[in-house]
């Protein structure tokens, strides 16, 4: 045996286990979707010209991006306070942070099942201060899906940043406070286009976990919206369709796959520092 | 009433120990002032009060007898150049020097006219459109000097600007600086922990120890005449010895040698101190006179162009650095005279 | 000093949007109530111990704590020497198989479960507990990689070249020098992966049958029907499980080594 063969052998039993039980499966499931005596399209082409097929794929996509503008929209300023606080309070942020995530989805999905039900907490707590008379449906719609999804990603949206943000060098804010402009504009002009490559990578990470997260349209959209996700169980157990189950499972894939580069080409064209970050 | 007065500033950040301590300071119109003094000893607390990073906790500052004490940062109009150089990485040299301007909402050319201008004077035209990560050290410094000139400031702080730099580089920028400064007439003040670059730059100097300014005076004044034994450190007097002042304006040491000394005499002062430069070493004389000490030298060290001798003496061990035409042995007796017109007391 | 009151704020409301909700779990885990109130009436450990006497609850708990243990172990095992030989060894399509290695987190976790359902389970007849394992070792590997793999690049390279100076062979300096100085990078992988298989639902969905189900399918499962404190009590065990994880990740490496 020689010197150079001893890398590939070492890698060997990991490659024949992911070939084994991810890519072969993938192939066997997805392959015959594209023949029906020949080669053809025709699952897919269907499958978006059906009005009710197209109208969960286009709430799949409408609900992962609503819940990624938010996880930004929360998600940057947060992530720079915790990056500006003193270190003893930063590990406390940030385990804040970590906990929910590191908490059971089912878990998270639940908590928003009690606060969002028609006898839930909130309906509840606005009928008691007179706010309502009769509870809101609040639970079992795309509000309820999205807040979960956001409950559920905003802090890996954070934690990414949090990365981010701490290398940006302090005086950099301070330098544009003395070139005139105040906490907001520095924040809007210098903080925010730096932060642009952890938005970029948190996007990715919330956008394609809420496009193919089952536990969330579960428990918190009920039958009347479900997603991708939810779509691919139903089929495949409820109605038995495995050759639609199939097609949808290869549209999450590519969709992922979609988004993930145009987002990284977003971030290329928008990160223009001359040279790549080393 | 000077053009900037740091009245009575006092910063804590626990409200325990003070950072800064009742400081005062003035400066005059187009002076350039530097701070200096060892690290931690509250220079860089200073600027940034000046430039309203830090709010103090008591006193006030005012810039042509307008008080800016409670002004924010962004309202003050002065132009800071930080240690990092602090240029915004995605912005392009031209932008950055731009940023300041277009939050004045100046007109297009205006602006552009500007930014122009400023280039050329600091050298920077060819390197306009590129990003800061594509520059070297030196031209990173001019872009952070050009983003805080060009927007005409009322006060140009400088926060240590040349420690990045090479030495070579340094010495070169720091002529720049001057000749930018002077010629655009503006006051400036300079965060340094570098002597030789302050006494080069500077209209005058605050030397800081622990909060407090120790000495504000010129270059030649602090050089030539330190006031306390803190300043006479910082700037290379090697040599302290007890004294203590007798009747007649002279000075008795602790083996009862007289001396003599140029400066105003004063009972409060008791410590005697000279630059290892101005002590002329010579072979042991057996006849004592003032201001004369004999001794055994105990360490030699070759300096280059001169030696320099640990003296074990009477009144405590003295360096004297002497040129290579003599050479003395470890182990000779000499006497080692200190000039009355070299001998500080502080 | 100088405060911007505005972003605390901000920043206060978003930690309690995070907190206030599992807040409220354990709240209604107390209740007495036979459905979940908050605020509640009366003070109960009643639903914690009928958590525990749940059959279906402590069969799949301990099923899920056997499955994430075996296939983290197992992933360590192929992924610890498999991510030493990509940071050090000269590997055609380096980065290419790297990527692979981590393709598993790129597959929507529920593609997975299903495909290897279909594929496993229905054509070649395993049983569903072979594929359940092989699933959550896919999802454990990637973490094991790119952890691991991380903490191999810091490691200073010469250290193993002075090994071999002083007479150890390239196998004898991985265990005697390369492992006792990534030990931080594998418990950090180990935890993450573990965490991340006995949490997850969509690999697991398919993969379940008669006396198979993972701990959080049968929550989900139980809460389909049900809407009682039980499910709160057990959410709030869950939570306990994760604080002390997340305090031995503390306590050994700090929290920051896996963020």
């Amino acid at each position: 045996m020689t010197q150079r063969r001893i890398p590939y052998l070492i890698l060997a039993p990991g490659l024949i286990l992911l070939i084994l039980f991810l890519v072969l499966p993938l192939i066997s499931t997805i392959f015959p979707t594209f023949f029906n005596g020949g080669f053809t399209l025709s699952n897919y082409t269907s499958f978006f010209l059906d009005e009710y097929n197209f109208s969960i794929f286009w709430r799949t996509l409408k609900i992962s991006l609503i819940a990624t503008l938010i996880c930004v929209v929360l998600g940057v300023p947060t992530a720079y306070y915790i990056s500006q606080s003193p270190k003893k309070w930063r590990g406390l942020l940030m385990s804040i942070t970590l906990f929910p995530l590191l908490t059971n989805s089912v878990v998270r999905s639940f908590a928003w099942i009690t606060i969002l039900g028609q006898d839930g907490i909130l309906n509840n707590a606005l009928m008691s201060m007179g706010v309502l008379s009769k509870p809101l449906t609040l639970l079992y719609t795309e509000f309820a899906i999205i807040i979960g999804s956001v409950y559920l990603f905003l802090p890996l949206m954070v934690i990414t940043l949090v990365g981010i943000l701490e290398n940006i060098d302090a005086e950099i804010m301070e330098a544009a406070e003395t070139l005139g402009a105040n906490r907001l504009i520095a924040f809007v002009k210098v903080i925010l286009p730096l932060s642009v490559p952890g938005i970029i990578v948190g996007s990715i990470l919330v956008f394609t976990g809420s496009m193919t997260a089952y536990t969330t349209p579960q428990l918190l959209g009920g039958n009347r919206n479900i997603m991708l996700a939810t779509f691919l169980y139903q089929s495949a157990t409820a109605l038995g369709n495995w050759q639609g189950a199939s097609v949808i499972a290869l549209i999450m894939i590519v969709a992922t796959l979609i988004v993930m580069k145009l987002f990284n080409w977003v971030a290329g064209r928008m990160d223009k520092r001359g040279e790549i970050n080393a | 009433m000077s053009y900037v007065e740091l009245n009575d500033i006092r910063v804590s950040y626990d409200n325990k120990t003070d950072i800064l301590k009742d400081l005062n300071l003035s400066i005059e119109k187009g002076e350039l002032v530097s701070l200096l003094g060892p690290s931690g000893c509250g220079k860089t607390t200073t600027l940034r009060v000046i430039a309203g990073l830090i709010e103090p906790n008591d006193g006030e500052f005012l810039v042509d007898n307008q008080n800016l004490t409670k002004v924010p940062v962004h309202k003050r109009e002065f132009g800071m150049v930080f240690q990092s150089y602090a240029l915004f990485p995605h912005l392009t040299i031209k932008e950055n020097v731009a940023f300041g301007l277009k939050l004045r909402k100046e007109k297009k050319n205006s602006i552009d006219k500007k930014v122009k201008d400023i280039l050329e004077i600091t050298g920077l035209e060819a390197l306009s459109d590129r990003y800061p990560k594509q520059l070297s050290g030196g031209q990173r410094q001019r872009v952070a000097l050009a983003r805080a000139l060009v927007i005409e400031p009322k006060l140009l702080l400088l926060d240590e600007p040349l420690s990045n730099l090479d030495a070579k580089l340094r010495l070169s920028m720091r002529i720049e600086i001057k000749r930018i400064q002077s010629q655009l007439g503006i006051t400036s003040v300079f965060v340094t922990h570098d002597q030789e670059e302050c006494f080069s730059i500077s209209d005058k100097v605050a030397v800081m120890n622990k909060g407090v300014i120790e000495q504000f005076d010129t270059p030649e004044e602090i050089y030539k005449n330190p006031k306390t034994e803190f300043v006479a450190r910082f700037i290379g007097f090697e040599n302290f010895f007890d004294l203590t002042p007798t009747e007649d304006w002279k000075y008795k040491a602790v083996d009862g040698t007289v001396f003599l000394s140029n400066r105003d005499w004063e009972p409060g002062k008791q410590t005697g101190t000279i630059r290892p430069d101005d002590i002329e070493i010579a072979a042991n004389t057996t006849q004592q006179t003032t201001n004369m000490v004999s001794g055994v030298i105990k360490v030699r060290t070759f300096l280059g162009k001169s030696y320099q001798y640990e003296v074990e003496t009477s009144i405590g061990t003295l360096i004297a650095n002497k040129a290579d035409d003599v050479v003395y042995q470890v182990g000779d007796a000499v006497t080692l005279s200190i000039p009355a017109h070299k001998l500080i007391i502080v | 000093m100088r405060k911007n009151i505005s972003l605390k704020i901000f920043a206060g409301l978003v930690f309690a949007f995070l907190l206030v909700p599992l807040f409220i779990i354990i709240v209604t885990s107390f209740g007495t109530n036979s459905t979940i109130q908050f605020p509640i009436q009366g003070f109960t450990l009643d639903w914690y111990s009928k958590v525990f006497n749940n059959e279906s609850f402590m069969d799949s708990f301990l099923l899920s704590l056997q499955v994430a243990f075996i296939a983290t172990l197992l992933a360590l095992v192929i992924g610890v020497p498999a991510a030493y030989s990509l940071a050090r060894h000269k590997v055609f399509g380096r980065n290419w198989i790297k990527s692979f290695f981590l393709s598993p987190t790129i597959v929507p976790g529920l593609v997975v479960g299903y495909s290897m359902y279909q594929f496993i389970v229905i054509k070649f007849q395993f049983p569903i507990i072979q594929g359940l394992l092989l699933g959550h070792f896919l999802i454990c590997l990637p973490y094991i990689i790119r952890v691991v793999g991380s903490t191999i690049e810091q490691l200073d390279f010469s250290i193993e070249e002075v090994s071999w100076t002083l007479g150890c062979t390239k196998l004898q300096t991985f265990i005697k020098v390369v492992l006792p100085n990534i030990t931080s990078g594998i418990f950090a992988s180990f935890m993450l992966a573990f965490i991340n298989s006995f949490n997850n639902i969509p690999v697991s969905q398919f993969l379940s049958g008669p006396g198979v189900s993972m701990l959080p399918t049968s929550l989900m499962n139980y809460i389909e029907y049900n809407y009682d404190p039980s499910v709160s009590a057990l959410s709030v065990i869950l939570m306990l499980g994760t604080i002390v994880l997340m305090f031995v990740i503390e306590k050994t490496l700090g929290l920051a080594s896996i963020s």
